[in-house]
């Protein structure tokens, strides 16, 4: 039989927690964008009302891991996998509260004529999800390729943002009364790029749960 | 108290060094150096070798009826299983800590001054320096000093276990071989053995044996895993902790092993 079966289970029981955690926040993100397109207010209360759920697993989660280090002092693979989740649970409350804040842009909006069609925003937000998708896949699968896939469509996004920058920018030269709204614009962009960048920081953290090695590869 | 050591050999050598007990291998092509002044932590299950490869490096292994032992191991400048090498002068330069403080019964001076005396030294102002500084550097001193001529069993289990130590240092050592040192110790005074380990680690070389992973993982540099006699891998220690290359070692550490 193998020895410490109940640490392990306890193990196990907190990265489906994190899974959980992570599936809630890319949640957070689809939606609170969905509440901008389609200026859905209610929909932005809602998102803005759920952080706090992302909030009290994070604090959950990381409270069972500090148990699990004080308790059981994990070794080896195990010590990677606590210092992992314990590190990516910060990733992924950021990522909600940036969710969250584009909620709020939604809310402050509150049914505003758009300045313009929305579609680059919604792309990088698309892109932005799935790689927080695929970082928790790379995860369950321990998958260093997986990881650096998924990394690899950060460049996509910021192309994205890049663009919808210059955009904006012509847009409110142009036309001073869409400074406001372009203002928001631009900060959702910039949310939806920073979620990429915490997403590429789950990869990485990947990396290292598998392979031992920090690596820095974004920015 | 400082000794010079060549820098660019290793301080122990061991090559292809098996051992068997009767039949029974217990050592099996174990290679390994470990450089002047580094603790290495022997690390495995029961039966794994840690203790056999302890006892070879100071041929405590001879005195098990019917051993057999092959290979190289340098110690210093001691051709450690050479049949012509002189062990009284080799177990003066290894010295030995083991998992029950075991002091003669005799006063805690004459615990300390024995190695010295052995060894020839009958000046009394030498001795009492010499038995003052080993207390000293053993973190006993202060307890003990106006006690020397009370019997070592008036000390606590700790103590004794520091008095051990002292007596080893007494005799001015390369090198300290600890086996399970504070296993039989409670926390406190096993926390100022380890405390005492880290303390002499630019001094001497130390191969310590050790169940407790924790302890390990605070007090050595390298750390080697052994099981079934077979040296299955050697690191330093952040490494072997954090991400071991061998995934029996990983089985190990991690406890997923039958």
């Amino acid at each position: 039989m193998m020895v410490r079966q109940t640490f392990h289970h306890e193990l196990t029981d907190l990265e489906q927690e994190l899974i959980r955690m992570g599936a809630l926040v890319e949640d957070q993100l689809r939606r609170a964008v969905r509440s901008l397109t389609e200026q859905d207010v209610v929909l932005a209360h809602q998102v803005i009302v759920d952080d706090d759920r992302v909030d009290a697993m994070e604090m959950d989660i990381e409270r069972r891991c500090l148990t699990l280090l004080a308790l059981q002092q994990p070794l080896a693979t195990d010590l990677r996998v606590v210092s992992t989740v314990l590190k990516i649970i910060t990733d992924l409350e950021r990522m909600a509260d940036h969710a969250s804040d584009i909620a709020k842009v939604t809310v402050r909006l509150n049914h505003e004529p758009l300045i313009k069609p929305l579609v680059d925003i919604p792309e990088m937000a698309r892109i932005t999800s799935s790689m927080v998708r695929l970082a928790l896949n790379a995860y369950i699968h321990r998958s260093i390729d997986e990881a650096l896939t998924m990394i690899r469509l950060d460049d996509d996004v910021d192309h994205l943002y890049a663009r919808v920058f210059r955009e904006l920018l012509d847009i409110m030269r142009t036309q001073p009364e869409t400074v406001a709204q372009g203002t928001y614009l631009l900060f959702v962009a910039n949310y939806i790029e920073r979620v990429a960048d915490h997403a590429t920081n789950l990869g990485e953290w990947v990396i290292y749960m598998v392979s031992g090695r920090r690596q820095e590869l974004n920015h | 108290m400082t000794r010079t050591s060549d820098e660019t050999t290793p301080d122990i050598e061991v090559h292809q060094l098996s051992v068997w007990y009767g039949q029974t291998p217990a050592l099996r092509n174990v290679n390994l150096n470990i450089s002047a002044g580094q603790i290495l932590a022997i690390i495995g299950p029961s039966g794994c070798g840690k203790s056999t490869f302890l006892r070879v490096l100071n041929r405590m292994i001879e005195r098990f009826s019917d051993v057999r032992v092959e290979g190289t191991v340098r110690v210093g400048s001691f051709n450690v299983l050479d049949d012509h090498v002189d062990v009284t002068q080799l177990r003066r330069a290894v010295g030995m800590v083991f998992q029950h403080p075991n002091p003669f019964p005799m006063t805690i001076f004459d615990n300390v001054a024995y190695g010295p005396r052995i060894f020839g030294m009958r000046s009394s102002t030498q001795l009492r320096k010499t038995v003052e500084d080993s207390l000293k550097q053993a973190a006993l001193w202060d307890e003990v000093r106006g006690k020397l001529r009370r019997g070592a069993g008036t000390l606590s289990g700790g103590q004794q276990q520091r008095l051990c130590i002292a007596r080893a240092l007494a005799v001015n050592p390369r090198v300290l071989l600890l086996d399970e040192p504070t296993a039989s110790l409670d926390p406190v005074s096993a926390a100022k053995i380890e405390e005492l380990i880290v303390q002499l680690k630019s001094q001497y070389t130390m191969v310590i044996v050790t169940h407790n992973l924790q302890q390990a993982a605070r007090v050595s540099d390298l750390v080697a895993f052994f099981e079934q006699g077979r040296l299955i891998e050697m690191g330093n220690t952040q490494e072997m902790f954090t991400a071991p290359r061998e995934k029996r070692t990983e089985e190990f550490l991690t406890g997923r092993f039958d």
